[in-house]
């Protein structure tokens, strides 16, 4: 533990030249999923509170977790799942607020393979996402009682790649979508939503807390960085409330912030659309019980738990309560 | 003209190989839509549907060609839209990883060459160190360079490029400096030729043309380097960057058009090589 | 602090060692040979060590040498069928068929010049190309499976052999050609008695590379989608899960491979190019 706290304090001296700055690692490449913080950037909601925040977009070898214990960022955009995950590995990471209330991964499956609802699943093809992402799958499975080594009468996993192919190519009957991105990748491509069946980890009452903003433990302890993130929380959620309202215009500050020039406009407007249905339920702090939820179904990961024991202190209200006092 | 016509036919075979292709793979595709839809078509309604598809498995070249066009000269260079931008992105990472690769592996050679004891315990491990994949470190690589206080991205990029890169440098400069045969070597000790010299007038000139040959391997290498390095550093830009989010939001024009760009780099880097290669093969008197 | 410069002083004592054994008489001897390498790489083991202990880093940033011996003590099933899965069945069947067809498409390529001076421009351009690329679009066509990592391997090596091969069945002096051609010698004959023996430098050094242009193919395909076990699966899935202990355990599992595959290819060619000047150092 010592010797943890000690790689941590190393990270703060790392990143922290000044107090006013702060790094965000994104969990993917820049797009809708995380207007709110683009919003907030480019409306000088940031600037306001006095803060100089430097967006990190992520990418597929990129895990905010590793980026936050090497000190390459403050705060990081991370699914509970891996976080929870991560502070058991010894990464001592709080969730300081969550701004995303729902979930919206879904496995998404063409009709014509017969899959009517969980149980047809058996003997089926399952496209996964892992990388961390893996594990509410994996426990809802466990609760459905099937083994996903592709032993028969279980499903057959595979590790999907960052598209829809497999569905369209027909190599997997399920594919895991996101509301606001994958499933309309599927539309798009050409295959009526008639043809589809979905199954939401909401309806399914598997679903783990998406996006959340995670800090570490022992830096948090110090007050003036407590107080960064207070400020930042505050014009965060400033932002996305801004982009719920104007989701547009918000589409549109992500776009002009894609340094790969090869988002389009349609699909982030659409993706804001959907993105804004996950977030309005939510002000900022961390309900208490979606939190139990989701250490609930990670506990119950079947063979290889996510988890093992119920985490203490993985969240505070420390920060949104002061956030969104005024 | 005698030259252009053998590469011209075979390119003409294989642009009609590729529509063949393309008509044979994304007919699949138009014959399970028309049965979602209920309907039953020919082949004769289905090739022109091949042609054309948002989403081919395997776009035709007048569809590459097109994104391809567009993505080159269909805005300002400076906008992020444009290839020619995240082709000068791709390229500097290149050139720093290949000019990196360079230094690195002529100094390892000289020295593997000179001292036994770099030979006997450096070598094997500058083998080993090829069959690590590369992908792999990548994260790792960006996450050390930013608890170092090195946070641009640039520099994991470089590193993974001239990681790849020093590997062709160091086996050619090896296998050419120790290419001057024992006649030759005896000479020069029968002139009393100093280690010093015999280094530079007869074991470096020989190796010249070995260091040349493995220059467009490098050049390749640091290439590819860069790309895979630009997936992992946060797919910000660059031509790796663009390749990935073609494959993301499930766009292979964009895959294919950038896959393209980078070829022409590719082109244009060896093209640039070779000719560095005959003029300094002139000025050292290499027979051609 | 104490285990740094521990660590520190033990890689100078080695490398002191090292000095003395290569100018030694044993350095002669196969036991030289492999002792010298083997007390360098100990020594940066023991080095690297003592930096993380030293220095206090992180697990989750770079485990200890330690850290990862005792991982890959206890999930030596998993790296098997790691390793069955992405070397025995994606990048050894890959390299001998890009391997083979390369060498078939040199042998055609050579009795047709008009052939060859269509396909050399091309394929020398295409071998410069970040053919990696292309895995995303391979993996769609070829499933998720080992066939499609297969497929990158073989389009990886095809053409970077190709262009060795063709170049080294141009090696022969125009004096030697010559000489055969006064003896008699037919097309084949020629083909298997001089050009084919001068072309082997060639032939291996692409072989050499090829060899390791087939593990970055198939590890990097994984990553475009896969089975859930493979060492490019393990790999990433295992980043995201922090599990860095286990990540470097494949890493070494490849490096193992790797040098193995290399070491194999040395071999013939020692036996095979026993003429060349660069085998008798």
């Amino acid at each position: 533990m010592k010797k943890l706290l000690m790689a941590a304090a190393m990270a703060a001296m790392a990143s922290g030249a000044s107090a006013e700055d702060v790094k965000l690692q994104l969990k993917w490449v820049t797009q809708a999923q995380f207007a709110g913080y683009y919003v907030a950037k480019d409306k000088g909601f940031y600037e306001e509170e006095g803060l100089n925040v430097t967006i990190l977009p992520g990418g597929p070898d990129i895990a905010p977790t590793q980026v936050i214990a090497g000190g390459g960022a403050d705060v990081v955009v991370e699914w509970m799942p891996a976080a929870l995950a991560a502070r058991e590995k010894g990464l001592p990471l709080v969730n300081i607020a969550q701004p995303f209330k729902s979930s919206g991964m879904m496995l998404t499956c063409l009709k014509e393979t017969g899959i009517k609802e969980p149980k047809d699943f058996a003997d089926k093809t399952l496209g996964v996402w892992f990388f961390g992402n893996e594990y509410p799958f994996l426990s809802w499975m466990s609760q459905l009682g099937f083994k996903t080594d592709g032993s028969p009468g279980g499903v057959t996993v595979l590790k999907q790649g960052f598209n829809v192919d497999p569905l369209l190519q027909k190599q997997a009957a399920c594919i895991s979508t996101m509301t606001y991105n994958e499933y309309w990748q599927v539309i798009d491509a050409g295959i009526s939503p008639d043809d589809l069946i979905t199954f939401k980890y909401e309806d399914q009452g598997v679903a783990t807390l998406e996006d959340g903003l995670y800090a570490l433990e022992d830096r948090l302890a110090d007050p003036a960085f407590a107080e960064t993130m207070v400020k930042f929380v505050r014009a965060s959620m400033k932002g996305w409330k801004y982009a719920e309202e104007n989701p547009d215009e918000a589409a549109m500050i992500v776009l002009e912030n894609d340094q790969t020039g090869a988002q389009t406009e349609a699909h982030q407007k659409r993706m804001m659309g959907e993105v804004a249905k996950l977030t309005a339920g939510s002000n900022g702090a961390l309900d208490p019980a979606d939190y139990e939820r989701t250490v609930a179904t990670l506990l119950a990961g079947g063979s290889d738990p996510v988890i093992s024991k119920a985490p203490e202190g993985a969240w505070t209200h420390a920060i949104t309560d002061k956030a969104l006092a005024n | 003209m005698s030259r252009a016509l053998p590469v011209v036919t075979v390119l003409a075979g294989i642009v009609a190989i590729w529509y063949a292709a393309a008509v044979w793979m994304n007919a699949t595709w138009a014959f399970d839509q028309a049965e979602r839809a209920g309907q039953t078509v020919t082949w004769a309604e289905v090739i022109p549907q091949t042609m054309d598809q948002a989403r081919p498995l395997l776009p035709p070249p007048h569809q590459v060609g097109a994104e391809l066009w567009k993505g080159l000269f269909g805005q300002a260079v400076t906008s992020k839209r444009s290839l020619v931008y995240h082709a000068f992105v791709t390229f500097k990472g290149t050139m720093t990883g290949f000019g990196l690769g360079i230094v690195v592996g002529v100094l390892l050679a000289v020295a593997i060459v000179r001292f036994r004891v770099m030979d006997m315990s450096v070598m094997p491990w500058a083998i080993i160190s090829q069959t690590i994949p590369i992908v792999a470190l990548a994260p790792m690589i960006i996450t050390l360079s930013s608890q170092l206080g090195l946070t641009g991205r640039d520099i994991p990029k470089a590193v993974i490029a001239a990681y790849l890169s020093f590997f062709p440098v160091l086996v050619s400069m090896v296998k050419g400096l120790r290419s001057p045969d024992q006649m030759q070597l005896d000479l020069l000790r029968t002139y009393g030729a100093s280690d010093a010299q015999t280094f530079l007038k007869l074991r470096l000139p020989a190796s010249m043309p070995y260091f040349f040959a493995s220059l467009k391997v490098a050049v390749a290498a640091s290439l590819v380097g860069t790309i895979v390095g630009e997936l992992p550093t946060g797919a910000i830009e660059g031509l790796g960057a663009r390749m990935l989010i073609g494959s993301q939001f499930g766009e292979p024009l964009i895959m294919w058009a950038s896959l393209f760009a980078a070829a022409i780099l590719a082109g244009i880097l060896i093209l640039v090589v070779g000719l560095i290669e005959r003029i300094a093969g002139r000025r050292m008197g290499v027979r051609a | 602090m104490t285990a740094l410069w521990l660590a520190i002083t033990v890689w100078l004592a080695a490398w002191a060692l090292n000095v003395r054994l290569a100018g030694s008489g044993i350095a002669q001897t196969r036991l030289g040979r492999i002792l010298v390498p083997l007390i360098f790489g100990v020594t940066v083991l023991v080095l690297w060590e003592g930096l993380v202990r030293g220095l206090n880093v992180a697990p989750v940033i770079l485990p200890a040498p330690s850290a990862i011996a005792a991982k890959i003590a206890t999930s030596l099933p998993v790296l098997w069928q790691d390793f069955a899965q992405t070397i025995l069945k994606g990048a050894i069947p890959g390299f001998l068929i890009g391997a083979g067809a390369a060498f078939l498409t040199a042998i055609a390529v050579d009795r047709s010049p008009f052939l060859q001076r269509g396909l050399l421009p091309i394929g020398n351009f295409v071998a410069a190309l970040p053919i990696v690329g292309l895995a995303p679009i391979l993996v769609m066509w070829f499933g998720f499976d080992w066939q499609s990592k297969a497929a990158v391997v073989v389009v990886m090596v095809f053409f970077p052999l190709l262009v060795n091969i063709v170049a080294g069945l141009q090696a022969s002096d125009r004096m030697q050609r010559d000489l055969m051609a006064t003896w008699g010698a037919s097309y084949w004959q020629s083909l298997l008695k001089l050009r084919l023996p001068a072309a082997m430098p060639f032939v291996f050094n692409g072989l050499k590379i090829a060899s390791t242009l087939a593990l970055i193919g198939a590890i990097v395909a994984e990553f475009f989608g896969s089975p859930v076990y493979g060492m490019g699966f393990r790999i990433s899935t295992e980043v995201g899960r922090l599990g860095l202990d286990m990540v470097w355990a494949e890493i070494a599992v490849a490096a193992l491979a790797g040098s193995v595959l290399y070491g194999l290819i040395s071999l013939i060619e020692r036996w095979v190019t026993f003429w060349h000047p660069s085998q008798r150092h």
